[in-house]
């Protein structure tokens, strides 16, 4: 399989994390084009010894990070008003799922050094070594924001009345 | 009975996620079937990632979007995105006042991150070098030049630092993607060392001045005229946009 084969195969991935990380589709999917075409100018400094997801998922993250430097904002989030008043107060959740955008819409709200390492590991399922590689810092940071994310993401998603989280079993 | 409070927290998120070996998973079980705090701890993480992984779990099934698909058959060619033209009003905005640093179009901004990865990866690679931090010393400083003009294929003069407090140790040849490139390494009389990295830019594109910060290290870059050039060190912020705007003049002249 070639190596424009294997990326196609990763879309999907890529566009999930993507979506989680950014929050919102549309960009989300601006940045996956972006970190292919990175992809395939920097192909040849692929190891493939290693995974290609974490691979892809370290270049995405930097094209995301890049474009949060150069636009000058901390992060594509709304602010906490526009979470409480706007569009972003949807009513709890009806059933057990929550929706991508409410999940979304929390994560947002978290630190995005806190949001990246709960993506990866919560939905992406990447190890902790990965995780350590695609960010950047070292395992034990990993872990610890890792720790922080989840009691805070248990936080927000509790205050905005989801019950989900806290059921008990 | 061993509690949560002898178990660090973080032993049961690496449980969950599935990072222990097996003594130590059989350890945690232990724990588990006596300790209700740690067992609901455990529960709540697990039904967290469940609960983020179903939201986001129809994204993996849907049909990837066909302009996604179209990028992988077309040939390797880099697109402009909104948010870099959007980057140049905003440098505009902020480097406007330095004159002469911004051109207005800005077309080669991702092929001038590409160099600057290249020049990142080099600078971390060979700054770190005791002994063989450069192929050819400054003692050669004219072979330096003519060589690595010759090999980049545009003709460079290697800059003065010593004003700043920089004196030249060498260069060497490198690659930058698909083309050759050079390297010249400098250092501080505390030992810092800097570099600046330069490589042909054929399609003559100009990009106004970037920086990208990584950790400590800190990298200016730009395509003008002939050449991309980036320029790395640990420095504060300020003091590296004062040092590429000299380095800038220098390549001017």
């Amino acid at each position: 399989m070639d190596f424009k084969q294997q990326l196609a195969g990763e879309l999907p991935h890529l566009r999930r994390f993507a979506w989680a990380l950014i929050g919102d589709a549309a960009l989300a999917d601006d940045v996956v084009q972006d970190c292919i075409e990175r992809a395939l100018v920097k192909s040849h400094l692929y190891d493939p010894d290693r995974p290609l997801r974490a691979w892809l998922f370290a270049i995405l993250r930097n094209v995301f990070i890049s474009s949060l430097r150069r636009s000058g904002r901390s992060a594509v989030v709304k602010t906490v008003d526009e979470l409480v008043g706007g569009e972003g107060s949807v009513a709890p959740a009806q059933e057990d799922r929550l929706s991508a955008a409410q999940v979304a819409e929390a994560l947002n709200r978290l630190p995005h050094q806190h949001r990246e390492v709960i993506v990866l590991v919560g939905i992406e399922e990447m190890s902790y070594r990965d995780v350590a590689e695609i960010t950047g810092v070292p395992i034990g940071t990993v872990m610890s924001r890792l720790s922080r994310a989840r009691s805070a993401l248990r936080d927000i998603l509790e205050e905005r009345g989801h019950t989900v989280l806290r059921r008990v079993k | 009975m061993t509690s949560m409070k002898t178990i660090e927290n973080w032993a049961l998120h690496a449980y969950v996620d599935g990072e222990l070996d097996a003594a130590d998973r059989e350890a945690i079980e232990k724990l588990l079937a006596s300790d209700a705090a740690a067992r609901s701890a455990v529960d709540a993480y697990k039904r967290q990632n469940d609960a983020l992984k179903q939201a986001f779990t129809d994204v993996l099934s849907e049909p990837v979007p066909a302009s996604l698909v179209a990028v992988l058959k077309a040939p390797t060619r880099l697109r402009q995105r909104p948010w870099v033209s959007i980057a140049a009003a905003l440098a505009l905005v902020v480097l406007g006042g330095l004159g002469g640093w911004f051109t207005g179009r800005d077309p080669g901004g991702v092929r001038a991150e590409v160099i600057a990865d290249n020049a990142i990866a080099a600078h971390e690679i060979f700054t770190a070098e005791v002994r063989h931090p450069v192929e050819v010393t400054a003692s050669e400083r004219d072979h330096l030049q003519a060589w690595l003009s010759k090999r980049v294929g545009v003709s460079f003069k290697v800059p003065d630092l010593t004003a700043e407090g920089y004196t030249l140790l060498g260069g060497r040849l490198l690659a930058s993607s698909d083309q050759p490139a050079a390297q010249l390494m400098y250092e501080d009389a505390n030992k810092r060392r800097i570099t600046i990295f330069l490589t042909a830019n054929p399609g003559k594109s100009e990009t106004a001045l970037r920086v990208e910060e990584r950790g400590p290290l800190i990298a200016c870059y730009w395509l003008d005229g002939p050449l991309g050039l980036v320029v790395a060190g640990e420095m504060d912020r300020d003091r590296m946009m004062k040092l590429a705007r000299i380095i800038y003049d220098k390549f001017q002249a």
